[in-house]
């Protein structure tokens, strides 16, 4: 019995040997947590920082070697459970970009830093989830989705209650995981129904295709959307959306800023699979194109209009970010032959500007206490360089010109506008005018913090507040946004 | 101040032969700058093609001096903000900056860019530094502002996939290349040969009436002209001159440029309702003044009978008619923004402008009074000052459409003949209530010694815009050399 496969081994041992060599950056991450693990245990009495020091240079290997790989084509790994090509090398790219700037964020948050667990935990968890996030972007295999998909979730989890000390913090910190274990089972479940009904579980193999082709539409309906649900829950979209306000603001401000960008960038790596192989069925029954559209309407209008009545700003943020979610699902709508540039681009300006505007807020709390849009009164006067260079945040959020929001913005829209050209549906065109529309309202809710921080009187005094590093952090990354609008190339060369 | 002395530079540089008609032909532009800016490649829809691509021809340079001298105007009223002055100058100049940058851009992509930075700093100016509603205020002018412009991306988004650059064969921004309807690529959605229809309408119509909405946001016209009293009321001296003397006219620029250069046919289409809409303006715009009480909604409601005009005019599409919009504009960049200075004078001294608060002024300033005279005598269009020249042609034009076009039917200009009585009437009016009479204050004593008369300062602002009406009144020929062949040419393109 043995021995019929004992040849098998030899080759499978040779693949994994081949495949090692592209798979460095991963074999980084793991190094990586090891030593942050490790170093926080035994030496971080005596170096406080090593930890922090070991993450940053992790993260930037790691990106160094992603970008040595920025041109692969389509190389299966570990007999095509991974596959490594040019958006997923682009992904990571965009997760150390992330990475790298949570761990500053990270080490520049007092509430964090004077928290009796320490921070070096956090920066292991990290680590972890961003190997996570890499292998969801590079993921070929149902199961291997399933993995990542719970290694990033869990590390989520962790995160988000990392320093719960009251009510509120656990209550987010439940919910989150309460909420993301019922979407993973749902998922899990939708797995096993697809491989009962192929017997595989590659999503490129052509069985698999061939196998969903013969079943039953409605079967196959059912389970493609179960597991797309789990997917969906990563990205937040409306209807999966309802555990973000809370949790975003009862977790801490850093891995808020972490929660809106990373896993939904990597939900959005595997979206962009499913997309391709439910493109590849015969079934006409599923009509994906109207679904992503109903989604990213769904999420444009809902995450716009209710960002309008919240007070926190957090929330506001949170709801802003269901938006801007919607927004890039238009994105996904690319006629047949082209890449997902507009997509990636948007990601690139929408990480700079969410973490850039979760920093400032996140320092303004610490500095002062304020959390609420009605607090922010006067407070153009205390910070008066900061709040300058939040102004160009929202402004790049809205999505105005002079800065790269703009740019972003444009690029979705002629995507999604060249789209319509090519197929002509109506509810493209129709999501693109509620697109534009979203745009006018969430210039609406954006400028109440302006306009509270510059217009209204000031009730507080007017001292001004220094610079701490993390203002200095934000205001390169505003500065980033303005001068990526007169040299968009420094991102698009790599695209 | 060294914008002016540039502007006049560029005016005398400026050749006026028939060569130099611009509008639609690259090589006619004079001063060009162009540099390639953002070049995405888009796997099959080709590259991006972005340029910084700078160009004025006989229809953007009076525009150029006109922000020039109501820049220096406004600077000298600027002398009265006395608080956050560097926020307050850096956010004038990058107002400035993105004035000059519209009348001047001709790609579309950096012509959109420096319209939408016109409104931060506008934004802000009215925010910080305004009246009592000034949020309020702000707020609902950047709205209105955006809700045009949103929609606008979109079309430039799909004229952009229409246009095809013959040179390269890429799709571009270029808007001298949008005019030539040759350009346009096969079945593409806004190809006058195609004619695809969106929502039943025909797609180049649907176009034409989204850019036009949202420039006529700008100019206002009479449904969409609700912020702009709320703003010129709650806004600061000289962004009040600003908005008026120069905002206002990108609106008609834009319409001119853009709408009419691009979309020629749905222009031809819909002239009738523009000519409508802007009689309305005129008329509405001027009953409504009647019925003001503050001084400085007065003048906010006479700016929306005025730019009336200009729709009046463009909407003829006969030479008189396009020069004398051209003419009004400039004309009211200049006396709007004297107007708002002399209002802006009485505020400073008193923080009061109802006009039932005073009366007999002429005795108490009378040089102020003077000024004043001369300012509303001018705006009513009193021969011999640039208004009167300016309306003169512009219902010569509406007049003269019926037999040569057939776009504008008579009543229409004798409709606006009376717009021009009532603003005769609103400011003659107004003039007999505060400034002749028995001297009669509301702060009594308190404000006599308050209400000094013109100082240097104020002259040295006030007498080039005088200059200005005269000039123009006199020698209309000044602007109307330097144009001509422009008009002429953009005639030529939009009828033919």
């Amino acid at each position: 019995m043995m021995n019929e496969y004992l040849h098998l081994i030899s080759s499978s041992i040779n693949d994994t040997i081949a495949s090692l060599r592209y798979f460095q950056s991963e074999a980084t991450l793991v190094l990586g947590f090891l030593l942050v693990v490790l170093s926080d245990l035994f030496l971080s009495k005596r170096f406080s920082q090593l930890s922090f020091g070991l993450t940053i240079g992790v993260v930037l290997i790691v990106m160094v070697q992603s970008f040595a790989f920025l041109n692969v084509e389509n190389i299966p790994l570990f007999g095509g459970m991974v596959i490594m090509d040019h958006l997923s090398i682009l992904f990571k790219i965009l997760f150390c970009l992330v990475s790298l700037l949570f761990v500053l964020f990270i080490r520049y948050n007092r509430s964090l830093l004077l928290h009796e667990k320490g921070t070096g935990d956090l920066y292991a968890i990290l680590l972890a989830v961003h190997l996570g996030m890499n292998l969801m972007a590079m993921s070929a295999n149902l199961l291997m989705v399933f993995m990542a998909l719970e290694m990033v979730s869990l590390g989520s989890y962790l995160m988000v209650g990392y320093i719960s000390h009251d009510q509120k913090q656990s209550e987010a910190s439940m919910k989150y995981a309460l909420f993301g274990a019922v979407c993973s089972a749902i998922m899990l479940y939708g797995i096993s129904l697809l491989y009962g009904f192929t017997g595989s579980l590659y999503l490129n193999d052509p069985t698999f295709i061939s196998g969903l082709n013969n079943i039953p539409p409605m079967a196959l309906g059912v389970s493609l959307t179960m597991v797309l649900v789990g997917v969906a829950f990563k990205l937040s979209v409306v209807p999966l959306h309802f555990w973000t306000p809370d949790v975003y603001e009862g977790a801490p401000t850093p891995v808020t800023a972490f929660l809106s960008t990373a896993p939904k960038l990597a939900g959005f790596a595997l979206l962009i699979k499913f997309i391709v192989l439910i493109n590849a069925l015969d079934h006409t029954f599923l009509d994906i194109k109207l679904i992503v559209a109903s989604i990213a309407i769904a999420s444009m209008v809902l995450g716009n209009f209710a960002a309008i009545w919240q007070n926190n700003i957090k929330r506001m943020l949170a709801y802003s970010s269901i938006g801007h979610t919607g927004f890039m699902f238009m994105a996904l709508f690319v006629a047949p032959g082209q890449g997902y540039t507009a997509l990636i681009f948007y990601m690139f300006i929408y990480v700079i500007m969410n973490m850039a505007a979760f920093l400032i807020v996140d320092e303004i709390e610490e500095q002062t206490g304020k959390q609420n849009l009605e607090d922010y009164r006067g407070l153009g006067r205390q910070f008066s360089v900061l709040m300058v260079c939040f102004v160009f945040v929202l402004v790049s959020l809205t999505g105005l010109p002079p800065t790269v929001g703009f740019t972003a913005k444009f690029l979705v829209f002629s995507t999604a506008l060249d789209a319509y050209n090519s197929s002509g549906s109506l509810i493209i065109l129709v999501m693109i005018i509620l697109g534009a529309i979203s745009t006018l309202v969430s210039l609406f809710y954006y400028f109440k913090i302006p306009l509270n921080a510059y217009l209204k009187e000031s009730i507080s005094s007017d001292v001004r507040i220094a610079n701490t590093a993390k203002a200095y952090l934000s205001m390169f990354l505003a500065f980033l946004l303005l001068l990526l609008l007169v040299f968009p190339s420094l991102i698009q060369q790599f695209l | 101040m060294i914008q002016f002395v540039l502007s006049l530079f560029i005016y005398l540089k400026f050749n006026s032969s028939a060569f130099a008609a611009g509008i639609n032909k690259e090589s006619q532009y004079q001063l060009l700058e162009k540099l390639p800016w953002i070049r995405l490649n888009l796997g099959n829809i080709g590259n991006l093609e972005i340029d910084y691509f700078l160009g004025i021809d006989g229809l953007s340079m009076p525009f150029l001096i006109l922000s020039a001298l109501v820049t220096f105007v406004a600077t000298l009223a600027s002398w009265e903000i006395k608080t956050k002055l560097k926020a307050y100058f850096s956010l004038f100049l990058l107002l400035n900056t993105a004035v000059i940058g519209v009348f001047c851009a001709l790609d579309f992509f950096l012509f959109y860019i420096f319209y939408e930075l016109m409104l931060l700093p506008l934004y802000f100016l009215i925010g910080m530094w305004g009246g009592i509603r000034r949020e309020y205020a702000a707020i609902k002018f950047f709205l209105y502002t955006l809700f045009g412009s949103v929609f606008m991306l979109l079309v430039i988004i799909g004229l952009y996939f229409s246009v095809i650059n013959p040179a390269t064969g890429n799709h571009t921004f270029n808007m001298i290349l949008m005019m030539d309807p040759a350009n346009y690529a096969d079945g593409s959605i806004f190809s006058a040969i195609a004619a695809k229809n969106l929502f039943g309408i025909s797609a180049r119509l649907l176009a034409f009436i989204v850019l036009f909405v949202a420039f006529a946001i700008k100019v206002p016209i009479v449904p969409l002209h609700t912020w702009l009293p709320d703003a010129h009321v709650e806004a600061p001296t000289p962004v009040s001159i600003i908005l008026a003397g120069l905002l206002l006219k990108v609106g008609g620029y834009g319409i001119i440029r853009v709408c009419y250069s691009i979309f020629p046919d749905s222009a031809m289409l819909s002239a009738w309702w523009i000519g409508l809409i802007g009689v309305i303006s005129i008329i509405y715009g001027a009953l409504n003044a009647l019925a003001q009480t503050d001084l400085k909604r007065l003048i906010a409601y006479s700016s929306i009978s005025h730019m009336g005009f200009v729709l009046l005019g463009i909407a003829s599409s006969t030479t008189e008619g396009v020069s004398g919009a051209m003419l009004q504009m400039i004309s009211h960049g200049g006396l709007s923004a004297m107007l708002f200075f002399l209002v802006g004078m009485i505020y400073e001294r008193v923080k009061d402008r109802e006009i039932a608060n005073f009366s007999g002024l002429a005795e108490i300033m009378p040089q102020f009074t003077a000024f004043v005279i001369i300012a509303f005598f001018a705006s009513l269009g009193l021969p011999g000052f640039s208004a009167f020249m300016a309306e003169a042609f512009t219902l010569i034009g509406a007049f003269t459409s019926e037999q040569v076009n057939g776009l504008i039917p008579r009543w229409m200009s004798v409709v606006a003949a009376i717009g021009i009585l009532l603003s005769a009437a609103y400011f003659l009016w107004t003039l007999q209530r505060m400034f002749f009479g028995q001297p009669r204050l509301k702060g009594a004593a308190d404000w006599l010694s308050k209400l000094s008369d013109v100082n240097a300062r104020e002259k040295l602002a006030l007498i080039p815009l005088v200059a200005l009406a005269l000039a123009l009144g006199i020698f209309p020929s000044l602007l109307f050399d330097k144009m001509n062949a422009s008009v002429l040419a953009f005639v030529q393109l939009i009828s033919g």
